[in-house]
């Protein structure tokens, strides 16, 4: 531990006063960090900085001299310095680690009621309603005066539109929380961040954005939208 | 590593968790600060004692040792003794000017402003809690344990037995403390004051 090559009774009667020295500076850098918080006159990154550099001041202090390194061998301080290094690199793994909470910006379930017109233009995949029946588009085409079945295929459902906005997500899931209307999907985006996503969902009876459920998950976190 | 881990730990989550029941936490509504500062002037002090406690041992003065150490014992305990006033408190809430209840940290959960008269806050799940107690918590058992291993030398100081040989046993205990010592150093700024800084 300290090293007492000369007389000890002699070298630990002097380190009392650098003891109380130390002790009056930490007190006073104590004192700095608290008038800083108290005054509110400097911006945030401002105070941080002062706290980590006053932080460092303090610890410093401790052990270099209250934990005798000063006086020691370097090998105790290189001991010591280990430690801390491990310690360190711990805090910033667990720091880099972090990952970002997932936010569910929006989430929404809207029954498709598109009419069915004359003389318009419908896409492959559209969804019309007509006589209360539901059909999809089979093809591109331009609607005429009349209903043709033509280009038309029957529904067996109610089709609804859902769409989602993720801040960030490697893996979502959509489900009915109505065991009499089922709906199940999921998915991985192919993108992980500011998602902007919809599905066609046919179901069995009309449903509501609160009938459904969306659960997104990022590396740590799995968040539910009730 | 132990107590870095806890202190990313806590920052981390007090990032990811900063809202309760949809407005912003701030914690500074649950925290006083000036019995902590006072708490973290008292282990400063204490390092003091200790230190100098090492150095008396080191001269072969046991009387001077005995009550450095004694001075060690009592200000690390007026530091427990903050600590278990700070977190009964803060378990406890704090009362509004109409007597409700407000601002209640559990290890589990928060109770933000009441938002009716007669009516004591709802407490709501929050993550906030559990990562403040277990780290400050954590380090105040370490300074108990501290409070323990001093009382022992103090006790053994009367048996007539302590001499300059046992200055290593006793330096490694002032190693301990000072430990602790510098633990706070970092949890004071990081925890507390940070939380004053936006």
């Amino acid at each position: 531990m300290s090293g007492h090559s000369k007389d000890p009774v002699t070298e630990e009667s002097k380190r009392f006063f650098t003891f109380f020295n130390l002790s009056m500076i930490l007190v006073a850098i104590t004192g700095l960090e608290i008038v800083i918080i108290y005054v509110q006159s400097f911006e945030g990154s401002t105070i941080i900085g002062v706290l980590f550099a006053t932080s460092v001041v303090k610890f410093i202090g401790v052990v270099t001299w209250f934990m005798h390194l000063r006086w020691d061998k370097i090998l105790n301080t290189v001991l010591f310095l280990m430690g801390l290094v491990i310690a360190l690199c711990t805090f910033f793994a667990v720091i880099y680690m972090q990952d970002e909470h997932p936010v569910v910006a929006g989430f929404e379930v809207t029954q498709i009621k598109n009419d069915w017109k004359p003389a318009n233009d419908y896409k492959s995949g559209d969804y019309i309603l007509f006589n209360e029946k539901y059909f999809i588009a089979s093809q591109d085409h331009t609607s005429d005066k009349n209903w043709s079945k033509d280009s038309w295929n029957p529904v067996s459902g109610i089709p609804h539109k859902i769409t989602w906005s993720i801040s960030t997500a490697d893996l979502i899931e959509i489900n009915s929380k109505k065991p009499e209307n089922p709906f199940y999907y999921q998915y991985s985006p192919a993108k992980e961040n500011d998602i902007e996503d919809s599905r066609i969902a046919i179901l069995d009876e009309v449903g509501t954005t609160e009938d459904f459920r969306i659960k997104v998950r990022s590396e740590a976190f799995w968040v539910e939208n009730n | 590593m132990f107590f870095g881990t806890l202190i990313s730990t806590h920052l981390i989550y007090r990032k990811i968790s900063a809202t309760v029941g949809g407005n912003t936490l701030d914690v500074r509504d649950i925290f006083d600060i000036e019995l902590t500062s006072f708490s973290t002037f008292v282990l400063l002090a204490s390092s003091l004692f200790m230190a100098l406690a090492v150095s008396a041992i080191h001269k072969g003065n046991l009387k001077s040792t005995r009550w450095m150490l004694f001075g060690t014992i009592i200000f690390g305990s007026i530091f427990l003794a903050c600590q278990v006033y700070e977190f009964t408190h803060f378990a406890h809430g704090k009362e509004n000017v109409n007597g409700d209840l407000e601002h209640q940290l559990t290890l589990s959960s928060y109770a933000g402003k009441t938002l009716e008269k007669g009516k004591d806050a709802e407490l709501e799940p929050h993550v906030f809690g559990s990562t403040f107690y277990v780290l400050t918590g954590t380090h105040g058992t370490h300074v108990a344990i501290g409070v323990f291993w001093l009382i022992g030398w103090f006790v053994y100081s009367f048996t007539g037995k302590m001499s300059t040989a046992d200055a290593m046993d006793i330096e490694c205990c002032g190693l301990y403390w000072h430990f602790v010592d510098i633990v706070w150093i970092i949890i004071f700024p990081v925890v507390y004051l940070m939380e004053y800084a936006f």
